[in-house]
Formats: C-alpha cells, sequence, structure tokens
C-alpha cells in the first residue's frame, strides 16, 4: 500500500450558499471513480475535517460526470459576516478537502 | 432554426469589465447578461442606501455600458442585469443618463420592482405566513428587530415582459442569477412555462455563465498553469438551439473551454444534483454529460426538468453583531511562537478586564488561517518560519464591547514578543449581517415590470 493525496486523482471547487459549502469532487481519470467512490465516504470526509464541518455531510453521486458532490452542513463558520474565518465563503474549501490522504494499493 | 448566442459579462459586483467589452465588440452575441449579487450583497447595498439614497445599487454596471451601450444597439445584442440591487431606479435613472449622452435616442430600459418586501413582511405575518428559518426552524421572532433587508428570489417570467416590450436592456433586483440568462432563451425560444426540460436547459446555460470567468478557465483546480493567457481572460457563452446546448468563449481572448473547466462549475454551488431547485423549474443534472466538441466548445446534454417549486425563497438580511478582525506579523526567529504567545497575552489581557465577546478564532496566515484544522501544523513545518502573520478575529453582540477591544491590540506592538508590526492598520467595529432564508408562498409577492425611454 502506499499513501496518496485525493488531489493526485481528483479535482473539484467549493462554493457556498449562507453556512453550507458544497464541493465536487471529480475523477481526473475515469478508472479512479469507484476508487473515491469507495474510500472518499461521508464518514472519513466527516473525519477529515473535524472540527471545521459541524452539521450534516451528505455525498451526491453523479457517474455520468465521474464526479460526486459533497454538501457539508455548518462548515463555514457561521457563514457570510457571521464567519470569523479569513476565508468567509470557503472558497479554499476545495482545497482543504483534496489534502485528504488515501491509502492506494501500489501500482 | 433559431440559434441564440448569449455571454455571461460578469461574475460578482467588483468583477473585471474586460471580458464583457470584448465579447460584445468581437462577437454577435444576441444577449449579454451580468451578474452582480451574491448572497450577502443585497444587505451591503442597503446599508449604503441608508447613508446615501442615491446609492444602493451597482455602479460598475453604469461604467460597463458605457463602454457597450452603443455597439450592443448597434448589432442588437439586448443586456440583461440585476445591477439595480436595493435601488433599481436610481440604476434606470444612471443608465438612461448615460445612454441620453451617448446620443442613443429611443433607447428602452425594462425594470422589475418588487424583490424588496421588508415593508410587506408584518404583512406577511398577518397573514399566516411564518417566516420561519428554513437552515434550522428558528422563529421569525428571534431577529424580528433586527432585520436589514428582505429580498426574494425570483424567476424569467417578468424579465420576459420586458424584453416582449422591447427592452434593450432590462435591470432587476434579487432575479435568480440564472433567470437573467433564461428569460432570454424563452423569449427567443417561445418556450412554455411548463417546459420543464427545457427550462432547465435554460437554467443549466445560466449556471454556466453567471459566474464569469469561473466558467471559463479562471478558478481552474485541475490545471490552472494550462489555462492560455489569463491576462485576457475571455468568459463564456452559451449557444442554444431548440436541440442543442455548447459553451464556448469569444474568438481572440484568454481562458479555456474544455469538459474538466466546465465540470468544476457545473455542480459549483448546486446541493442535490437530481433536485436543483430554482423558482422557474427543478432542475436534474443528475445525467447529464459533457463532451469535448471542437477547440474551446463543449456539448452540454442530458438535462431534465421537473415543475418548479410552489413557494419562493427569501433570503432575509438581518444585524448579528460587530467583528474585529486584526493581524500582527512577526520574524524570524520563533516567529510561530511568538505570534501565539502574542495571541494568549491579547486573551488574558480582556479576560482580566472582562471585556466580552462572543466567539473567537485565533489563526495565522500562511500556516492555517484558510485550511485551519486540516493544515499541516506538524512542528517540523513550524520550524524556523521565516515569518508569521497572527489573525485575530472576534464577534461581540454590541459596538462598545468591539471598540473597547480595539485598544488593547496595538500595545502589543511594544509591550508583548519582540518584532511585532501591524499588518493591514488598525482595526474596527465591522457591522456583522447574518441571512435568514424562508420560504413564501408566490402570492405573496408582486412582480411589475417597467419600461422607461430615453429621449
Amino acid at each position: 500500500m502506499r499513501q496518496i493525496r485525493l488531489h493526485d486523482i481528483a479535482h473539484g471547487r467549493s462554493g457556498d450558499k449562507g453556512d453550507t459549502s458544497n464541493v465536487c469532487v471529480y475523477a481526473r481519470r475515469p478508472e479512479d471513480y469507484e476508487l473515491i467512490r469507495r474510500l472518499v465516504t461521508v464518514e472519513r470526509v466527516k473525519a477529515h475535517f473535524g472540527d471545521m464541518v459541524r452539521g450534516d455531510i451528505v455525498r451526491y453521486e453523479v457517474p455520468s460526470l465521474g464526479g460526486f458532490n459533497f454538501v457539508m452542513h455548518h462548515a463555514l463558520g457561521g457563514g457570510a459576516t457571521h464567519s470569523l474565518r479569513l476565508d468567509t465563503l470557503g472558497k479554499s474549501m476545495g482545497s482543504a478537502f483534496m489534502r485528504m490522504v488515501l491509502e492506494v494499493e501500489d501500482d | 432554426m433559431t440559434h441564440v448566442h448569449i455571454g455571461g459579462g460578469q461574475g460578482f459586483w467588483g468583477d473585471s469589465d474586460d471580458a464583457a467589452v470584448h465579447m460584445v465588440h468581437r462577437e454577435d452575441l444576441d444577449y449579454l447578461a451580468c451578474d452582480y449579487l451574491a448572497e450577502l450583497t443585497l444587505s451591503i447595498m442597503q446599508r449604503q442606501r441608508m447613508k446615501n439614497p442615491a446609492a444602493g445599487y451597482a455602479r460598475d454596471f453604469i461604467g460597463l455600458m458605457a463602454q457597450i451601450a452603443a455597439e450592443a444597439k448597434r448589432k442588437g445584442t439586448r443586456v440583461l442585469s440585476d445591477a439595480g440591487g436595493m435601488n433599481i431606479t436610481g440604476c434606470v435613472d444612471a443608465l438612461a443618463a448615460t445612454a441620453g449622452r451617448l446620443g442613443l435616442h429611443g433607447y428602452c430600459i425594462g425594470y422589475v420592482l418588487g424583490d424588496d418586501v421588508l415593508a410587506a413582511l408584518p404583512g406577511m405575518q398577518a397573514d399566516g405566513i411564518d417566516l420561519a428559518n428554513l437552515d434550522d426552524g428558528r422563529d421569525f421572532g428571534d431577529i424580528a428587530d433586527k432585520v436589514v433587508n428582505a429580498n426574494v428570489y425570483y424567476g424569467h417570467e417578468p424579465i420576459v415582459t420586458c424584453l416582449e416590450q422591447g427592452a434593450d436592456v432590462v435591470v432587476t433586483g434579487r432575479a435568480t442569477d440564472s433567470a437573467l440568462f433564461l428569460a432570454p432563451l424563452v423569449h427567443s425560444f417561445g418556450w412554455a412555462p411548463d417546459d420543464w426540460d427545457n427550462l432547465a436547459r435554460g437554467i443549466m446555460a445560466g449556471h454556466l455563465l453567471e459566474c464569469g470567468g469561473q466558467g471559463a478557465g479562471g478558478n481552474f483546480d485541475y490545471d490552472w498553469r494550462a489555462v492560455p493567457d489569463m491576462a485576457n481572460l475571455g468568459f463564456p457563452i452559451a449557444e442554444l438551439t431548440e436541440s442543442s446546448f455548447h459553451i464556448t468563449k469569444a474568438r481572440d481572448c484568454g481562458g479555456l473551454i474544455s469538459v474538466q473547466s466546465v465540470k468544476e462549475q457545473f455542480l459549483y454551488e448546486v446541493h442535490d444534483p437530481a433536485a436543483y431547485i430554482t423558482p422557474d423549474v427543478t432542475v436534474d443534472i443528475s445525467q447529464a454529460t459533457l463532451t469535448q466538441a471542437g477547440d474551446n466548445r463543449v456539448e452540454v446534454g442530458g438535462i431534465k426538468g421537473k415543475p418548479r417549486p410552489d413557494r419562493l425563497k427569501l433570503n432575509i438580511g438581518y444585524h448579528a453583531g460587530y467583528r474585529v478582525v486584526t493581524y500582527l506579523s512577526f520574524a524570524w526567529p520563533d516567529a510561530y511562537e511568538k505570534a501565539q504567545a502574542a495571541a494568549e497575552i491579547l486573551l488574558q489581557k480582556l479576560a482580566k478586564k472582562g471585556l466580552k465577546y462572543r466567539d473567537c478564532l485565533i489563526s495565522y496566515v500562511g500556516l492555517n488561517a484558510l485550511h485551519l484544522g486540516v493544515a499541516d501544523m506538524s512542528p517540523e513545518r513550524l520550524r524556523d518560519q521565516n515569518e508569521v502573520i497572527l489573525r485575530l478575529a472576534l464577534l461581540t453582540d454590541e459596538k462598545a464591547e468591539a471598540e473597547k477591544i480595539i485598544p488593547e491590540i496595538a500595545p502589543l506592538q511594544l509591550n508583548g514578543p519582540p518584532g511585532a508590526s501591524f499588518f493591514g492598520g488598525r482595526a474596527k467595529a465591522q457591522e456583522v449581517i447574518g441571512l435568514w432564508p424562508t420560504l413564501i408562498p408566490r402570492g405573496a409577492v408582486q412582480l411589475t415590470p417597467h419600461l422607461q425611454k430615453v429621449d
């Protein structure tokens, strides 16, 4: 087994609605879609973000685009100007997501 | 076959005009739509308008129109924008004055009033509309005396009416971003109000264009280095017929339209892909397809629509306290330890003096201010930093509390660890505005289209 970052096999973007952050995650190669589906579970994402995301996380699968949409509630420290974070709109939530370390089979 | 070209000219209030100016001059667009409103923008505009009754709309739009209105009129490119914000008639008057200066006699400005329902809130409650918070069910009574603005998100119909009446430009307040794009498509193709699949295609055209450059290679995670000529980034253009839907961009500009660049915008700020709710249609993109159809050209397929919701979303901005944000910089040696110590000293001072705050966030710019708990803060990473910027952010209920905290920060430059320096100037007490989303019946809102001609 070896360790990779999700960003090695995926790309995406984060957006905000109030205190909810969504991150879309697409496989860079079609063959990695199943790997992401298996490893990047809601539980895994919850563990990754810890305190940063305080509400429910929902994962939607969009196989026709080779990707997923993760919707994370109470994820932006209150949202809009309520948030004390530097990145109040969570523009960097996508890259924070992509830091996730995954254990994969050796090639 | 009818073939409609529509350009996305702005991604937000404060965006560059360059791509819009380029595409209007370089291409023969049927429509250009410019989105200026994010979730919080209307609350900010309402505050501006309270200080100055002539303000409260996106003045940038007037500057853009000064550059493109004559060329757009000559080519028959009709313009739509939500730049009216909280002062739609103020925006229309400024636009009319600009058109007059450009000699555009007979120029026809359409506009839609009625999304600002602040004055109608008590009546709605009297009619039994509870205005409960859509996210957490909280009672509206919690914020009833703190409301800043209340604007309802509405769809394409009143904008279409303006186009039918011959508007060269249509100015709105809180129409949805995507309605600005759907309206001209409905006008051109004559889609029925329950032609859900076509309405959904139109919404997705808007969705892919409403963020400007972000739909054409800006903010591109897949491979940002591969985006050509970002200094001349083009914004996306949608081309629709009754049976096809392509995303492309203007000739002779930078940017990238690829399957990956369109994908990243596709699910941006969408929640359930099978039920993306808009006032016009419930969009289903769970089976959507994207296909490279040429150089900087992507075909969009597989979009379905379902009936629209019965209720409209109302976003209420409310006063939620004050925020103090301050930065102090520290240099090698022990930059991180010094920054940490300074934060500790300040919090001790505030505790000793009994200064109150509701919440506090300490972070270190360059280390964890963006990725917070996910950032690598291992000892190896923190050792021997060249420099570290401490960021302290506090939330207070009252302005007076914030103003008592601020004078405690500056002394740290001489009374704390060595080398501290203010970064970005002295902190200010900034008003915090919270957002309160709720749902109201369609019948509670009266949206009215209007027309004004320039002599």
